[in-house]
């Protein structure tokens, strides 16, 4: 494991170098509380402090709205051009929840058929994580899905230890840019600080919901029939800011736009929610999760129950968004106790 | 010699208004560039704002600002419907009755007297209603005003015959994909939750709250509202005149003609 060290009042130094050779994107204050990452040009725009971000970064791995192609209806046979924008980027400052929410994305997007719009973006992506201290709100619930720690999926991570930032280098690419600005290599005293922030963490994060997070699947097994998804789906609008926000949902639909000429055109891929009335709504009108209840259900066992039986991991990253954006006050933390609670009968 | 009007292929295409501000119908005015690539396609043969013709044959398309008050605009209205093949409700007022229907939330005789006094008699007056509520409706474009990019999507589909669906989810699904503050963070009543998106949130991303003025979702959450009313310390009854603003005329008579 290869560290170096950046002394804070240096972080302005180290962002505009790295600006130099590619845009730089990080958490800035939107102000109430809220935070997005955009772009950055300078240290003093950044919010080194910072809770989740209203949306996650994978907006930058996976676009809101992204071009595939482009088609040319002109002539017999209709052409088509593949499209693919995927500029180099430097993403500062992710947090370690945010970091398993694009470890989640890479194993989906992975799965045959690649998605090679997904994994070629990622390629031009420089990621940045950073280390939370202490926690963000009580909303999140990183310490249960083990994810308030760093696990790999980043070319740098910066912890703070006081007036200077360890960084570890994950990455040849990681490497090339920490030499190339000439940081020097960690001494023994500032690894015992980065022991001793680890220590700290040990005491203030823990398993936010009392279960224990191997037996989570074998609950969520009994509760599919419960009552309790009736009660969420009273309180949700099927707006889908749950989905949208999630660092690991990654639903989209395509559509087809043409110009005004009526014979060139694009198809777009946009975000998708299962949370809308829509989304499971099928030809003849049949809609396979009409209530709430059960498309908040769906939601929620994709989370806890179906990605663990197929790539056994939780694409719950604790960060706690969903609960924080609902406006409805539906709360991922709350669901969790009661699945616990009326799992045990 | 009057000069002979050469007249193309291209569809025919008129505007006309019934009770609104005609603003929708400046929207046109203002599509900037994609408004000579717009006129490259259809002919506009009627439009009041802009020009003095009249067309005197069908229409291609029919396009239709602003809500049915009175009896007038409904023999109007048919009649214009019978001569188009397709017709487009355009803006809030033709598409859901819009802010003339909050008329319907008094008593029809005292809101004529207190309009127009002790002559009320001599103006005629029905309950607002939304084009739809009156003769057929093929294409929405909602909004007050409409949303640009919205109508020209709306217009290719009807001039290639196929449709449009407006967005059936609500306006949060685009407020948050554009990462604007939540309006409810910062402690206002917004309809966005309810309201049918499609606008790309246009008037959260300037500052401002949803007021509704594209319609509800086809299946807006009633409890919801209570348990946000709630959790937010909200004024009942401030939410509900909010919600009639725009959808009033639509709640009297959800019945459109089909």
């Amino acid at each position: 494991m290869k560290y170096h060290v950046l002394e804070k009042e240096q972080l302005d130094c180290f962002i505009k170098s790295l600006a130099k050779k590619m845009k730089v994107a990080a958490p800035v204050s939107k102000g109430n509380g809220n935070y997005a990452f955009q772009e950055v040009k300078t240290a003093e725009e950044i919010a080194t402090e910072y809770i989740p971000t209203i949306l996650p970064p994978k907006k930058y791995f996976m676009p809101v709205k992204e071009k595939m192609l482009d088609f040319d209806l002109n002539g017999k046979e209709p052409k088509e051009t593949a499209e693919l924008d995927a500029c180099e980027m430097a993403i500062f400052g992710v947090h370690t929840c945010d970091l398993a929410g694009i470890q989640c994305l890479n194993i989906v997007f992975n799965e045959r058929p690649r998605d090679y719009n997904y994994l070629i973006r990622k390629e031009n992506l420089f990621i940045i994580g950073l280390e939370c201290n202490k926690y963000c709100d009580s909303f999140a619930s990183c310490a249960l899905v083990n994810s308030h720690l760093p696990n790999g999926g980043y070319d740098l991570f910066f912890t703070d230890i006081g007036n200077k930032y360890l960084i570890n280098v994950n990455t040849q690419k990681g490497e090339d840019f920490v030499e190339s600005i000439g940081l020097p290599k960690a001494s023994s005293q500032e690894m015992s600080a980065l022991e001793k922030v680890r220590e700290e963490k040990k005491k203030v994060f823990n398993h936010e919901v009392d279960v224990e997070p191997k037996k989570i699947p074998e609950m969520f097994e009994k509760v599919y029939n419960s009552k309790l998804w009736e009660k969420v789906g009273e309180k949700c609008v099927s707006c889908g800011n749950c989905t949208n926000v999630c660092p690991t949902c990654y639903c989209f639909d395509m559509d087809d736009f043409i110009n005004l000429d009526l014979k060139t055109g694009s198809r777009i891929r946009s975000w998708d929610s299962c949370q809308f009335e829509t989304f499971a709504t099928v030809a003849g009108g049949e809609n396979f999760r009409e209530e709430r209840s059960m498309r908040q259900r769906h939601r929620v066992y994709r989370k806890f129950k179906f990605p663990v039986d197929k790539f056994n991991r939780f694409f719950c990253t604790g960060c706690g968004r969903c609960s924080r954006t609902c406006m409805a006050g539906i709360n991922l933390k709350e669901i969790l106790k009661e699945v616990a609670e009326e799992s045990k009968f | 010699m009057a000069k002979e009007k050469k007249v193309s292929n291209k569809p025919k295409v008129a505007f006309f208004d019934f009770a609104c501000c005609e603003g929708c119908q400046l929207q046109v005015a203002n599509l900037g560039e994609s408004l000579l690539d717009v006129l490259g396609l259809i002919d506009v043969v009627e439009f009041r704002e802009v020009m003095s013709e009249k067309w005197d044959k069908d229409y291609d398309v029919a396009i239709i600002e602003g809500s049915i008050t009175d009896h007038h605009a409904e023999e109007r209205i048919k009649k214009i419907r019978a001569r188009s093949k397709v017709l487009i409700a355009y803006g809030s007022c033709a598409t859901l009755g819009g802010v003339n229907g909050m008329k319907n939330s008094f008593e029809l005789e005292e809101i004529r007297k207190y309009v127009y006094g002790d002559k009320y008699h001599y103006f005629d007056s029905t309950p607002t209603k939304a084009v739809d509520q009156v003769v057929k409706v093929d294409y929405y474009v909602h909004g007050c005003p409409v949303y640009q990019p919205e109508l020209v999507e709306v217009l290719k589909c009807a001039l290639r015959g196929i449709p449009y669906s407006v967005p059936d989810k609500p306006v949060c699904s685009e407020c948050k994909l554009n990462e604007n503050v939540c309006l409810y963070d910062k402690g206002v009543v917004c309809l966005g939750p309810w309201t049918k998106a499609g606008c790309n949130s246009w008037c959260t991303n300037n500052g401002n709250f949803c007021y509704g003025c594209r319609g509800l979702v086809k299946n807006p959450a009633k409890n919801a509202a209570k348990d946000i009313i709630v959790k937010y310390n909200l004024d009942e009854k401030l939410m509900k005149n909010k919600f009639e603003m725009y959808n009033k005329a639509k709640e009297v008579s959800n019945e459109s003609k089909k």
